[in-house]
């Protein structure tokens, strides 16, 4: 076990970071943040901690510290700004995040090295360091998906002004996201050059934004297990898809597609619909969910009933009916 | 007017006390359609109101605007006594101002016991520093993890009938549960004040009056509630006090009985024609 890991050390550390790449992009667009900014994040954490370790000479704790900060504090101003536009309009307004962030490292001049990047960014950071700061990153994640946050997050996404009627900031929730995405994309970005030692414009930009979309997509966007399936796939498949050269880029393609397709929920949803479907069966007989009625209750339904009561659809019995004519009664006697 | 629930349940006339609510010409215009046009009224603590009017009357605008979802063009909203104009709707939760929705509102990846527990984290007296951890609070993992299930989650879900539902999630339980599971997440809350808007819709005649002697049982423990409701004997059953709307305008008020033998409420709903005729 421990040869294969250190014969496939750099697929290691990619997945490492890919993986925490990917939860930028997944902490957003679970709190229905359609942001990319995560990958600008990367972007800029690289480069910032490159710089640090270069310059300020900090080790490799306080450079990642540091750069998680300043990339947060990008995203916070990032998000003030455009946390109010929704769907493809804050999407593309990300994606221009980002392409500034390889412009700005393109054209920084020697301070970022312009095309050929940054070299000799030699600081004492292990892949065994790597790892527990990834799986640190990936238990807070996982706990913010439970729990009041969890709960909060998913109203945020699901419906705005039942969170907001249910006592959530969602301005705040919605900033963020954005804090937490720039965050851990400035970490994604800190490990990686500090494991590769060199950083480029090659190595940021558009193409990062399609692999962490590609790696949530088909793994899954609601959880951070989906997050860790795609991250493990599409790190480690252009490895194993070595033998067929240069086709290797159509079946990534047709995989992607496929899963677009078939899996809107990715991997993770499917698994979810098949647990919760042996749940039902489970559980036995369902209370059988009814067709919304129209709430056009109509003119007649003013008038009362002879009996004092207006007409309704009868349904079965439910579970809870006793309990509830026993509560009914108890509160009329 | 004010009034107040005698023995009977019947309401009378009363002199005013501290309004929970009290709106002053409320307007919500939508370029030229006034949808809301000048209300003014105000609840009383530990009574149930209700709201009547036909469809587009503005009713359920008006909880919107009450609730800041919806943007006033004009009018003053107080909340015990003090303008909530500045506060957002989140704000106004927080102080203990729970509603449900004229149509089901459920996140469909949670179960019961998290939608219902989604109102009780935006209950303003969660998790007091007096409080002790006892171990129906749950362990601090339980918590952490989201399943611990309070006591007072627990309570509401016995108050609406869904024990056995727990572990449900949306899309397998009929509509009228749904409601329930809406009813159950405001209760949570712990409001001040409860808007209920067409609660009962999707339910049967049992459903109906389990609903309605919940809502006597919560005004009994003092809850000022305002329920907007087509259901007439629902609310000549439930309410002390409504309101009849019709063109975003108040057109009576009252006891229930009276207001739907109103003349101008039966033409709103029935047309000029049918009081001719009748």
């Amino acid at each position: 076990m421990i040869d294969f890991f250190n014969s496939n050390l750099v697929l290691v550390q990619a997945t490492l970071a890919g993986l925490v790449l990917a939860l930028s992009v997944q902490v957003p667009l679970r709190m229905g943040v359609f942001s990319f900014a995560g990958a600008g994040s990367y972007g800029l954490g690289g480069y910032a901690a490159a710089l640090l370790v270069i310059h300020l000479e900090l080790n490799a704790f306080e450079a990642i510290g540091l750069t998680m900060l300043i990339t947060a504090f990008v995203g916070l101003l990032l998000g003030l700004v455009i946390s109010r536009l929704n769907g493809l309009y804050l999407a593309m307004a990300t994606v221009a995040f980002d392409l500034i962030i390889s412009v700005v490292a393109i054209n920084g001049g020697t301070f970022t090295g312009e095309s050929t990047g940054l070299y000799g960014v030699i600081v004492d950071f292990t892949t065994t360091q790597m790892f527990i700061l990834t799986l640190v990153a990936l238990v807070l994640v996982a706990l913010s998906e439970r729990g009041r946050v969890g709960r909060r997050s998913q109203a945020v996404r699901d419906d705005q002004q039942l969170a907001a009627s249910a006592g959530v900031n969602v301005r705040r929730y919605r900033l963020m996201a954005f804090v937490v995405s720039g965050a851990l994309g400035g970490l994604a970005g800190a490990m990686n050059v500090m494991v590769r030692t060199t950083i480029g414009p090659l190595d940021i930009g558009f193409g990062l934004i399609v692999l962490a979309l590609t790696m949530i997509i088909v793994g899954g966007a609601m959880s951070w297990k989906g997050a860790v399936l795609g991250a493990i796939i599409f790190t480690w498949l252009p490895h194993f898809l070595d033998f067929i050269g240069e086709w290797q880029n159509l079946v990534y393609g047709i995989i992607v597609a496929l899963a677009a397709i078939f899996l809107p929920r990715g991997i993770h949803g499917v698994i979810v619909d098949i647990i919760r479907s042996v749940q039902r069966k489970r559980r036995g007989t369902l209370d059988k969910p009814a067709p919304d009625p129209s709430d056009d209750a109509g003119p007649e339904e003013l008038l009362p009933t002879s009996s004092g009561a207006p007409s309704s659809p009868p349904q079965q019995p439910v579970p809870g009916g006793a309990a509830a004519t026993q509560l009914a009664r108890g509160a009329k006697s | 007017m004010t009034v107040q629930p005698t023995e009977q349940g019947a309401p009378t006339a009363a002199p005013s006390g501290n309004p929970v609510l009290e709106l002053t010409d409320v307007a919500v215009h939508f370029g030229g359609v006034k949808a809301v046009d000048g209300i003014t009224l105000r609840l009383e603590p530990g009574l149930v109101y209700g709201i009547i009017g036909p469809n587009g009357s503005g009713k359920t605008t008006l909880i919107g605007a009450i609730t800041r979802l919806t943007k006033l063009t004009r009018g003053q909203l107080l909340f015990d006594g003090s303008s909530y104009l500045g506060l957002r709707a989140s704000g106004l939760a927080r102080l203990g101002v729970a509603r449900t929705f004229q149509t089901v509102r459920l996140l469909p990846d949670l179960d019961v016991v998290q939608n219902i527990m989604l109102g009780f984290d935006g209950r303003s007296d969660r998790g007091d520093a007096g409080e002790p951890r006892t171990a129906e609070r749950g362990s601090l993992w339980g918590r952490a993890i989201g399943r611990s299930t309070r006591p007072e989650v627990a309570d509401a879900i016995a108050r609406t009938g869904l024990e056995g539902f727990e572990r449900y999630y949306p899309s397998e339980l009929s509509y009228g549960t749904q409601r329930r599971v809406e009813i159950a997440r405001a209760i949570a809350m712990n409001p001040r004040l409860l808007l209920l808007d067409e609660p009962t819709a999707g339910m049967n005649q049992a459903e109906r009056a389990e609903i309605s002697a919940l809502m006597r049982e919560l005004r009994s423990q003092g809850l000022c509630q305002l329920l907007v409701e087509h259901d007439v004997q629902m609310m000549i059953d439930t309410c002390d006090y409504v309101f009849a709307m019709n063109t975003g305008r108040l057109i009576a008020e009252g006891e229930p009985r009276d207001v739907v033998q109103n003349p101008l409420v039966q033409e709103a709903y029935l047309g000029r024609k049918w009081r001719e005729h009748a």
